[in-house]
């Protein structure tokens, strides 16, 4: 009797080896574990509606293990930080002498500023006391679940978030220009008030964009962004992703000076005047006073224009007036001491374009800007060096 | 060659309302002309000018321009007036020009030039005092002179004044009126005649150099009292008049001495000429920055160019500013310029230039040149 049984389980064995390969085979292969194998007896539907369940008993993957082990140690090093932030900020407070309760970062830095001067000329080389938030770079979340399986559609692409932007904005093209034949089709003419005016900013650059997506890019991704984007807002109704594409631009700070633009004040004929003092370039030091109406006349020291008498000179005297057009709308008063004739020219060029600002209208503001009259000229004479004639120049070179 | 002088006269005449004026003589101009250019005659022009008297500049700017345009301006008309009224029974009148350099001086000095020769003057023109003191060329001549002890004779520089004299004046030298009324002996036998004319007086100088400068001396003397005389009207016109007065010339003897401008004979002869102990003459004069070494430049006023003593010797004297161009000069010279090609370009640039020149016309044709 024994021996048929054993015949039986023995022709048996195979059938249902072959019954689960064929059916089950895909499921199991990925999510096997030892326990499932095993339990080949009994209902196999039983097992499909337990899966669920099963899945959470399983073990996660490796790849999620080390990076919840680095997860965990970024934290603890961050808390470590910032606790260690803490107590420096209070005692930095103790030492200064205030509440440390109320002591914010800027008083922070003020007393680093105050307890280690430093003259060292790059900003971002000198001692420095931040929030350690800021001062280590964000990390990426875990990008896959339990077990190992990505939650982004393009993981498999190494840079999701950067070919997601592309993605999106080639969705918007299509978008967009469907819209634009639904348009067409209703015989409309695009809204020239909703025309989309990019002229105050410029698109985030390779490195700002790299921050904002957390992954490097090439140059030629870059450019491929930039291409993509372009041919979005060249659409005619680009207007309607206005959000979508103001993410990715950076407005210019071109207006930050004309909050400062002073008011004029009244002299006794009531005539509008501005003073500008500390007009500097080289070693000319002098202030400059604008008076508006006038009728051009411009005073040196007391003197006319022929105060220089260099053609070069009178040349940059007069070009921020003849640049704005007020060359006979406004007097000039100047006294300036110091220096030469150019250094001098320059400082008081300087001083009719500052002071000309008062007068003028925003858009000539912002051509007087790109002109550069606005622009300090800070260069000073460069120092001769020992052992050479000048400051760059070499003494003449003999073989012998 | 046709279709050119066709487009010549077009643009000659097209513009002509708003900055020429045909009245050519300077004797008929009036305040309604002022600003505007009027054309010299080729051949007068040749006569009075042809051995100096237009700055160098202007002169070479007559040859591109191929005329002689002089602008009418204020103190020229005021100067004509004055003459025109003033009495030539009294003691003659001094006339200072002063003014900034460049300003036209020297080309107001022509102005009236010219006025006198049409008005039929005797001409005494010396174009630049400065050429006899400060200039050196290679061929300077200088010799002790025989008649004034320790005076130094340019004979060359005197030599070529009388021809300059000779030429300016031939029409009136040819009629042989004027007469010399003394006699001069030059050597045993050398001598000008008492009632010789003057021509005869002159061509002597010219062609017996070695006594140029005594002729030269004569010769003033013989005008002063010709004048007084009522036989001739003088004009005397000095450009760079305070050069006299600068106390060192850049001559020197050749035992190295110095120099000074009183140990000249010419120097002499024409304070001599300058005084104002004579009648029935006009006499201009102009003190100018350039005339006289970097060191004494600081101001353009007679009284600091002229010295002390140059001031006391011409006191009193009509003082006579010739300025910058006003507004009105400067648009009638700029359409001038830009009708001769001169300048060129945009409108726009006619502010920036009048603003760089500062209305000086020496810097706006200066300026203008490269444009």
């Amino acid at each position: 009797m024994s021996h048929v049984i054993n015949f039986s389980v023995k022709h048996l064995l195979p059938v249902t080896k072959c019954y689960l390969r064929g059916n089950f085979v895909s499921s199991f292969c990925k999510y096997s574990s030892a326990s499932n194998s095993t339990s080949n007896s009994g209902n196999v539907l039983d097992n499909l509606t337990d899966w669920e369940t099963l899945s959470k008993k399983k073990k996660i993957s490796k790849a999620m293990k080390a990076y919840l082990e680095r997860a965990q140690e970024h934290d603890e090093f961050m808390k470590k930080q910032q606790q260690e932030f803490a107590i420096g900020k209070r005692h930095l407070a103790n030492m200064m002498g205030e509440d440390p309760e109320t002591f914010t970062q800027k008083d922070v830095d003020r007393a680093i500023e105050y307890l280690f001067p430093s003259g060292i000329y790059d900003p971002a080389a000198r001692p420095l006391m931040k929030p350690p938030e800021e001062l280590f770079p964000a990390r990426k979340a875990a990008e896959f679940d339990e077990a190992g399986r990505p939650h982004h559609l393009l993981f498999y692409t190494g840079k999701p978030n950067f070919f997601k932007l592309l993605y999106d904005a080639a969705d918007n093209i299509k978008q967009l220009q469907n819209f634009e034949d639904r348009v067409i089709r209703k015989k409309a003419t695009p809204d020239p008030n909703g025309a989309l005016s990019l002229e105050g900013s410029v698109w985030l650059t390779k490195e700002q964009l790299e921050q904002v997506l957390v992954e490097k890019i090439l140059d030629l991704e870059y450019d491929n962004f930039k291409v993509v984007m372009e041919r979005l807002v060249s659409l005619p109704y680009s207007y309607r992703c206005k959000d979508f594409i103001e993410k990715y631009r950076n407005t210019l700070a071109s207006q930050k000076f004309a909050l400062e633009i002073p008011k004029p004040s009244y002299d006794d004929d009531g005539r509008a005047f501005i003073t500008t003092y500390e007009c500097l370039r080289k070693k000319a030091r002098g202030d400059v006073t604008i008076r508006s109406p006038g009728s051009g006349k411009i005073t040196i020291n007391g003197k006319d224009i022929t105060y220089f008498e260099d053609v070069q000179s009178r040349e940059q005297v007069l070009f921020p007036l003849i640049f704005t057009g007020m060359q006979d709308r406004v007097d000039v008063e100047c006294n300036i001491e110091g220096g030469g004739p150019s250094g001098q020219a320059g400082a008081i060029r300087w001083g009719i374009a500052w002071g000309l600002r008062s007068f003028v209208e925003k858009e000539m503001l912002e051509k007087m800007q790109i002109a550069g009259l606005l622009t300090r000229d800070h260069r000073r004479r460069e120092r001769k060096k020992p052992g050479q004639p000048g400051a760059r120049k070499k003494p003449t070179w003999k073989k012998r | 060659m046709l279709s050119r002088n066709w487009r010549h006269l077009c643009r000659r005449y097209s513009q002509a309302v708003t900055f020429r004026t045909t009245e050519a003589s300077p004797a008929q101009q009036n305040e309604k002309q002022i600003g505007l250019f009027y054309t010299m005659n080729q051949e007068t022009c040749k006569q009075l000018f042809s051995q100096g008297g237009f700055p160098k500049s202007f002169q070479k700017q007559t040859k591109t321009f191929t005329e002689t345009a002089i602008m009418i301006r204020q103190p020229a008309l005021d100067l004509i007036n004055c003459i025109k009224s003033s009495d030539f029974n009294k003691p003659a009148i001094r006339y200072v020009l002063y003014g900034e350099k460049g300003t036209g001086k020297s080309l107001t000095m022509a102005h009236l030039l010219h006025y006198a020769h049409e008005d039929g003057y005797l001409i005494v023109h010396v174009p630049w005092v400065s050429e006899w003191l400060r200039r050196l060329p290679r061929s300077k001549e200088m010799s002790n002179s025989q008649t004034h002890e320790g005076c130094v004779d340019l004979p060359l520089d005197a030599a070529s004044w009388l021809l300059h004299f000779k030429g300016q004046n031939q029409h009136i030298l040819k009629t042989g009126e004027l007469k010399v009324s003394k006699e001069y002996v030059w050597s045993k036998r050398e001598k000008t005649e008492a009632g010789a004319p003057l021509a005869q007086l002159v061509e002597h100088g010219i062609s017996r150099v070695k006594y140029a400068c005594d002729v030269v001396d004569a010769l003033i003397k013989e005008i002063k009292t010709l004048s007084h005389n009522k036989q001739c009207k003088t004009f005397v016109a000095i450009d760079g008049f305070n050069s006299f007065f600068y106390p060192v010339t850049r001559l020197s003897t050749p035992t190295k001495k110095k120099v000074k401008p009183e140990e000249v004979t010419l120097t002499t002869t024409f304070m001599e000429l300058t005084k104002n102990d004579w009648t029935n003459a006009v006499i201009l004069l102009s003190a100018d920055q350039l005339a006289v070494p970097d060191d004494h430049q600081e101001s353009h006023f007679p009284r600091y160019l002229l010295y002390k003593k140059g001031f006391e010797h011409l006191d009193p004297f009509v003082p006579v500013e010739v300025g910058r161009y006003s507004e009105k000069e400067f648009l009638s010279c700029a359409s001038y310029y830009r009708d001769r090609l001169w300048l060129r370009g945009p409108p726009e640039i006619d502010t920036e230039l009048k603003f760089t020149s500062a209305c000086n016309p020496y810097r706006f044709m200066e300026q203008c040149a490269p444009l």
